[in-house]
């Protein structure tokens, strides 16, 4: 199957560190891939690369054949690419409503492109999909942690996006939301969305992972199926820090 | 008294004008600007001249002050916006500091220091509004203007970007925001409606000169907003009133020399914001953070 999402030498220095370096990546159309690599492996310098937060010193990325490296990270998500934040960087002086309406409304002049009413029923299913529908009015600084997470998912359903990067999404979820959340996620997947995940959490890469690519110093060392990777006893050694 | 009493609602109502302006930068889209009172006296300037070279029309004023004011506002602020929060805050500073000496310099333009005089009462469709009530009413009218086009344009999807900026500018821009592009439009919309103020102001002073557009101008003005609640409707209108009225009940105290007058009402500021930081951060009309 041909990639959806294909990155090509990607590399990113900050001063001596190379944070991201020369890697190859492809995300294939409706599957789960997770990032995986300890603190420091570039994962999140990765997505930062491809949404155009930062730009990549070399390398490439390309959608659907096209490239679209260097461009602002506006266009991108306008190309159907939304992620999420480690942080959730959620609009916390907004209300929940307002925060998921803003996700259905990527034009910034005084007025939106498609209707109105398709935009508001794109949020309210966007709410009601992540149980929050009850809070579509309270602020998003109110809402507790789970609600939050699920808030900043909500956000990504709403834009209405077809390739997801989420940014340890299910980090800190009691055992119950962790499985609503991934729900979520799967039924997404059926939908046709794309989603690449950075986790630490392995039993959430072991659930909802078709794929993992292993991460270490900026690197791409390992990328197969999770038995595999999850199997190499050299990848499990640098995972927990164990290596020479 | 009844005089003076006009006198000082016309101020209320032409520098809640300016704070609402203000507002949309600071309250909605997190831009801290020290540099407004350069919007106010672009406008000021520019309506004192249509006054004095045209003809004293009141909405032909306000137009050239909204038009004069929003577009230099907002290409003034153009290679500021590239820079965030703090940086911003310093470059506006810079830009506040340049523009007091060109009002003082350009005396051609703005009649340096001894500014532009003579400036006649102004007129709406050929009627005289020399009376201070009309004039009042106008300046009333306005206000409101401004304050149905930031409640409108707040409740839609432009301030809903607006202040997904001020929240979070990554994320803003993670889900297809323009943030350059939104930030020059509030720019140049707080800018316009600052710029009619001026245009306002120059009509009830008769007079403008740099003065009044210095960085004491522009940290008034601030807080005003910050007092009353930025991001507020309500909240700049209240802060307004409150620094306009209270140098003025001072004056009413008995046995107060009005030579003191003046640190009194340092002391005031200065107690009043430290308490106002403490409980009420977000301002008298602000949120109560913690609610749940």
């Amino acid at each position: 199957m041909s990639a959806l999402l294909s990155m090509r030498g990607l590399t990113r220095r900050f001063g001596g560190i190379a944070a991201v370096d020369g890697v190859d990546l492809d995300l294939a159309p409706g599957i789960i891939t997770a990032l995986v690599g300890p603190n420091g492996a570039g994962k999140t310098t990765l997505f930062n690369l491809i949404t155009g937060h930062l730009a990549p010193d070399a390398g490439t990325v390309a959608l659907a054949g096209h490239a679209i490296g260097r461009r602002a990270p506006h266009h991108i998500a306008r190309l159907g690419i939304a992620r999420s934040f480690q942080d959730l960087r959620l609009f916390a002086r907004m209300s929940v409503r307002d925060n998921v309406l803003c996700a259905t409304e990527p034009a910034s002049w005084f007025w939106q492109p498609g209707g109105k009413a398709a935009r508001q029923a794109r949020a309210e299913r966007a709410l009601a999909a992540t149980g929050l529908a009850a809070l579509a009015r309270a602020d998003a600084a109110d809402l507790a942690y789970a609600e939050r997470k699920f808030l900043s998912l909500a956000r990504i359903i709403a834009t209405g996006a077809r390739i997801w990067l989420l940014d340890e999404p299910a980090s800190g979820l009691d055992p119950a939301s962790r499985a609503r959340f991934s729900a979520l996620l799967r039924d997404a997947v059926a939908d046709g969305v794309t989603i690449c995940l950075i986790e630490h959490n392995l039993d959430i890469v072991i659930e909802l992972a078709d794929r993992i690519v292993f991460l270490d110093q900026g690197r791409k060392l390992a990328e197969g199926d999770p038995a595999t990777i999850l199997a190499d006893p050299l990848l499990a050694a640098i995972y927990f820090g164990e290596r020479a | 008294m009844i005089a003076y009493l006009l006198n000082l609602a016309q101020l209320a109502a032409i520098f809640g004008l300016l704070s609402v302006s203000l507002n949309i930068l600071i309250g909605y889209g997190g831009i801290f600007s020290v540099a407004h009172a350069v919007f106010f006296g672009l406008g000021a300037y520019a309506g004192a001249h249509v006054a004095l070279d045209l003809a004293p029309d009141i909405l032909l004023a306000a137009l050239a002050a909204a038009l004069t004011a929003g577009v230099l506002s907002a290409l003034l602020a153009l290679p500021a916006l590239r820079v965030r929060g703090e940086y911003f805050v310093i470059a506006s500073l810079g830009l506040q500091m340049l523009a007091t000496t060109v009002f003082t310099e350009a005396s051609d333009i703005t009649g340096g220091l001894g500014g532009l005089v003579g400036i006649p009462p102004p007129t709406v469709f050929g009627v005289s509004l020399a009376d201070p009530l009309a004039f009042l009413l106008v300046c009333l009218g306005f206000l409101a203007l401004a304050l149905a086009v930031v409640r409108l344009l707040m409740r839609a999807s432009f301030g809903r970007a607006l202040m997904a900026l001020r929240d979070s500018e990554s994320a803003a821009e993670a889900l297809g925001k323009n943030v350059p592009l939104l930030k020059t439009l509030a720019v140049l919309l707080g800018g316009a409606f600052a710029g009619v103020a001026g245009a306002l102001f120059a009509f009830q002073e008769a007079f403008v000169n740099v003065e009044s557009f210095t960085l004491d101008q522009s940290v008034l003005i601030m807080a005003m907003v910050i007092i009353g609640g930025a991001g507020t409707l309500a909240g700049p209108l209240l802060g307004t009133v409150l620094l306009l009225a209270l140098p003025a009940a001072l004056t009413f105290i008995p046995g107060l020399p009005p030579t003191d007058i003046g640190a009194v009402q340092q002391l005031i500021y200065g107690l009043a914001m430290t308490v106002l930081m403490i409980f009420r951060p977000a301002g008298l009309a602000g949120r109560l953070a913690g609610r749940r």
